[in-house]
């Protein structure tokens, strides 16, 4: 049986009176592939921010690649994120003034130290080698979630989090980052939990939970 | 006001301890070795002044300074040495230097030797009171360097080159307070007397051409090294050197290979620990450097108040015999530098009246053979040389050599003091004066 990756009991988050997630158990074991679906609301991102270590459960047990994370400090926090997470956003969030490349060697300096080959080496997997000195700019949606996925696998995350990683994109490049990501999987072994509303992205998951106001109401397993 | 005067050598203590701890297994012990030596130094010191000669306790105290200052230099150098690759038959040392039982004796030897400096500023008669008040305070201070070392930052890694280093730059730092013990100075002043050594050496080998032509050119640029920066450069290079050595061999140490790691990531995360390990190990060496710095301020700008009078003038009778009464507006005897001109025939020569500490009266002109004649001034049971910053204890004045003042005969009666005016300025003319046209030419 795999080493669970994640492990939460009673997992809770409340802003104020709003509770955002309610208390949830869940095990994702060890290379897992977990799609999270939702409504607007339903706490998918809440559930990701605290899984990824971004932020901190009100109340409940979570424990991600053997560390209780509610147990951290912010210095321990910051170096879980640093070395055992990596994540891809929505809306890109690649520093505006650097060039893809420049993107990905920011990522390991604040890992390490940076190392232009290793830099150069991964976005050529994501198959941008051609488009190393462009500036997010003048790059397009799905090139510029490729250079994402660089940035988020150079430090080689156990855990690779996903929040709505294609919403801005076409079908075409939607299916392109997706088949990457798979690939990228595959090699490097890596856990992932990536937040959708897109049943058909959802279905590239091993399985595949449903929340509801905060609330874990169902869950499948997309492929055996 | 002595609690003032000790508080640099506390702090240094402090300090020391402090650096000592770090990385240590059995803390309690080292503590406890570190106020044991503090204050056996500090006693040694103490009873050494006041029983054998004064001149002595500095003498060896200053001689431990220069040792500990040239391990420093030996240490510095092999680190830098293995830096670049180049091994060195001292795997057996550096193994005994590694055992806590060698840390322990380190860590004593140079508490005493940083107790032996406050003790020297301390000097003979101390109360009792005193007593108790700095063993109370070394230990306070040594439980502070315990709490404080559980402090500070985990990284902060010391390396031995850079352990040395802060130690030695402490004990330096302690010991520029007192102008006695103060080693920037004489170093300036060795560093001045090898040049003119050498030069005049190679002059008299006949290696520097005496031609009609370029004869004035080239003691132009010869005056050079003649003169007082020659020492201060030179000092200040021989002073830095060994702490510089210790930044280059940190900096250049190697980076661990990673040849054998299969993940970038991790290659890079093991690369990355090792220059944070290399960049914190240049924290020690940092501070030294600040320490050694301070040191030479010290030296340049002491704190110390020199009894330096404004020379009285002074006339010869018809016999031409400078007379000066023992007791009148001047007492002679109160064991205070007295200045005095006197001025005959367009020739004027500075001269002083001291009594020494054996009790006797001696006549010197206020300068000596080898130095402008910048003059001297008194503080602190000596006489400072304003031009090379020599100290000369004042059982030594009246005796002729080095920088000591030149002696002039004189006879001493019931009512005073009687010297010849000729032979005054005779004696300033033909020691002083030949020096002065030198460096005039020079310019």
């Amino acid at each position: 049986m795999a080493v669970a990756t994640i492990e939460t009991s009673g997992l809770t988050r409340s802003y104020g009176e709003i509770c955002a997630l309610k208390p949830i158990d869940l095990s994702v074991p060890e290379g897992e592939w977990l799609s999270v679906m939702g409504h607007s609301g339903s706490g998918k991102s809440t559930l990701m921010n605290l899984v990824g270590g971004l932020d901190r459960p009100t109340a409940g047990a979570l424990v991600v690649g053997g560390q209780d994370l509610s147990t951290l400090t912010e210095d321990g926090l910051a170096r879980f994120r640093r070395e055992y997470v990596g994540i891809i956003f929505q809306q890109h969030h690649l520093v505006p003034y650097l060039s893809a490349l420049e993107n990905v060697m920011l990522s390991q300096y604040f890992h390490s130290v940076p190392d232009e080959a290793e830099a150069r080496h991964a976005l050529e997997r994501v198959g941008l080698g051609h488009r190393l000195k462009n500036r997010p700019g003048e790059l397009s949606g799905g090139e510029q979630q490729r250079v994402c996925i660089a940035r988020a696998i150079i430090n080689s995350p156990k855990l690779l989090l996903g929040d709505e990683p294609t919403g801005n994109l076409d079908h075409k490049s939607t299916l392109m980052v997706m088949e990457l990501l798979k690939e990228l999987r595959a090699e490097e072994r890596f856990t992932v939990v990536m937040v959708t509303h897109n049943e058909e992205v959802a279905a590239w998951g091993d399985r595949t939970i449903y929340l509801t106001d905060g609330v874990l109401v169902r869950e499948e397993r997309t492929r055996s | 006001m002595i609690a003032l005067k000790l508080v640099p050598h506390l702090v240094a203590f402090f300090g020391m301890a402090t650096v000592a701890l770090r990385g240590a297994t059995r803390r309690g012990m080292l503590a406890g070795t570190a106020l044991a030596g503090f204050l056996v130094g500090t006693g040694f010191a103490v009873v050494s002044t006041g029983s054998v000669s004064g001149q002595f306790s500095f003498s060896l105290v200053r001689a431990l300074l220069a040792l500990s200052f040239l391990l420093f230099c030996a240490v510095s150098f092999t680190a830098l040495y293995q830096s670049l690759g180049g091994s060195l038959p001292v795997g057996w040392l550096e193994r005994l230097s590694s055992r806590p039982v060698s840390r322990s004796c380190a860590l004593f030897l140079a508490s005493a030797a940083a107790g032996a400096v406050a003790g020297c500023r301390l000097g003979p008669a101390v109360p009792s009171w005193v007593w108790g008040a700095l063993a109370a305070a070394a230990a306070v201070l040594v439980l502070a360097a315990v709490l404080l070392e559980s402090r500070l930052p985990a990284g902060l890694s010391t390396s031995r080159a850079g352990y040395l280093a802060l130690t030695v730059a402490f004990l330096l730092f302690s010991a520029s307070w007192s102008t006695r013990l103060d080693l920037f100075a004489p170093l300036t002043m060795k560093v001045m007397k090898f040049t003119h050594d050498f030069v005049h050496q190679f002059f008299e080998s006949m290696l520097i051409p005496d031609h009609l032509f370029i004869h004035s050119y080239l003691w132009g640029y010869i005056g050079l090294l003649f003169g007082k920066e020659v020492g201060f450069w030179g000092g200040l290079i021989i002073w830095f050197t060994p702490v510089v050595m210790v930044f280059l061999a940190i900096g250049l140490e190697r980076l661990p290979s990673v040849a054998h790691l299969r993940q970038g990531a991790q290659r890079r995360r093991v690369l990355a620990e090792a220059i944070r390990t290399r960049r914190m190990r240049l924290v020690l060496p940092g501070l030294a450097l600040v320490l050694l710095a301070s040191a030479v301020y010290r030296s340049l700008y002491p704190s110390v108040e020199y009894w330096d009078p404004k020379p009285v003038p002074v006339t010869a009778n018809a016999g031409g015999e400078i007379f000066l009464p023992r007791k009148g507006e001047i007492d002679l005897m109160d064991g205070k530098l007295h200045k005095y001109v006197f001025e005959r025939g367009g020739k004027t020569a500075r001269f002083f009246v001291l009594l020494t500490p054996s009790g006797k009266l001696t006549v010197d002109l206020d300068a000596c053979a080898i130095c402008k004649p910048d003059g001297y001034g008194q503080a602190e049971g000596t006489v400072l040389c304003y031009y090379c910053k020599t100290l000369i204890p004042l059982e030594t004045v009246g005796k002729p050599g080095g920088c000591n003042p030149v002696p002039v005969p004189f006879t001493e009666q019931d009512d005073g003091i009687h010297l010849s005016g000729v032979t005054l300025i005779n004696t300033w003319s033909g020691t002083v004066q030949s020096t002065t046209r030198t460096t005039e030419k020079g310019k």
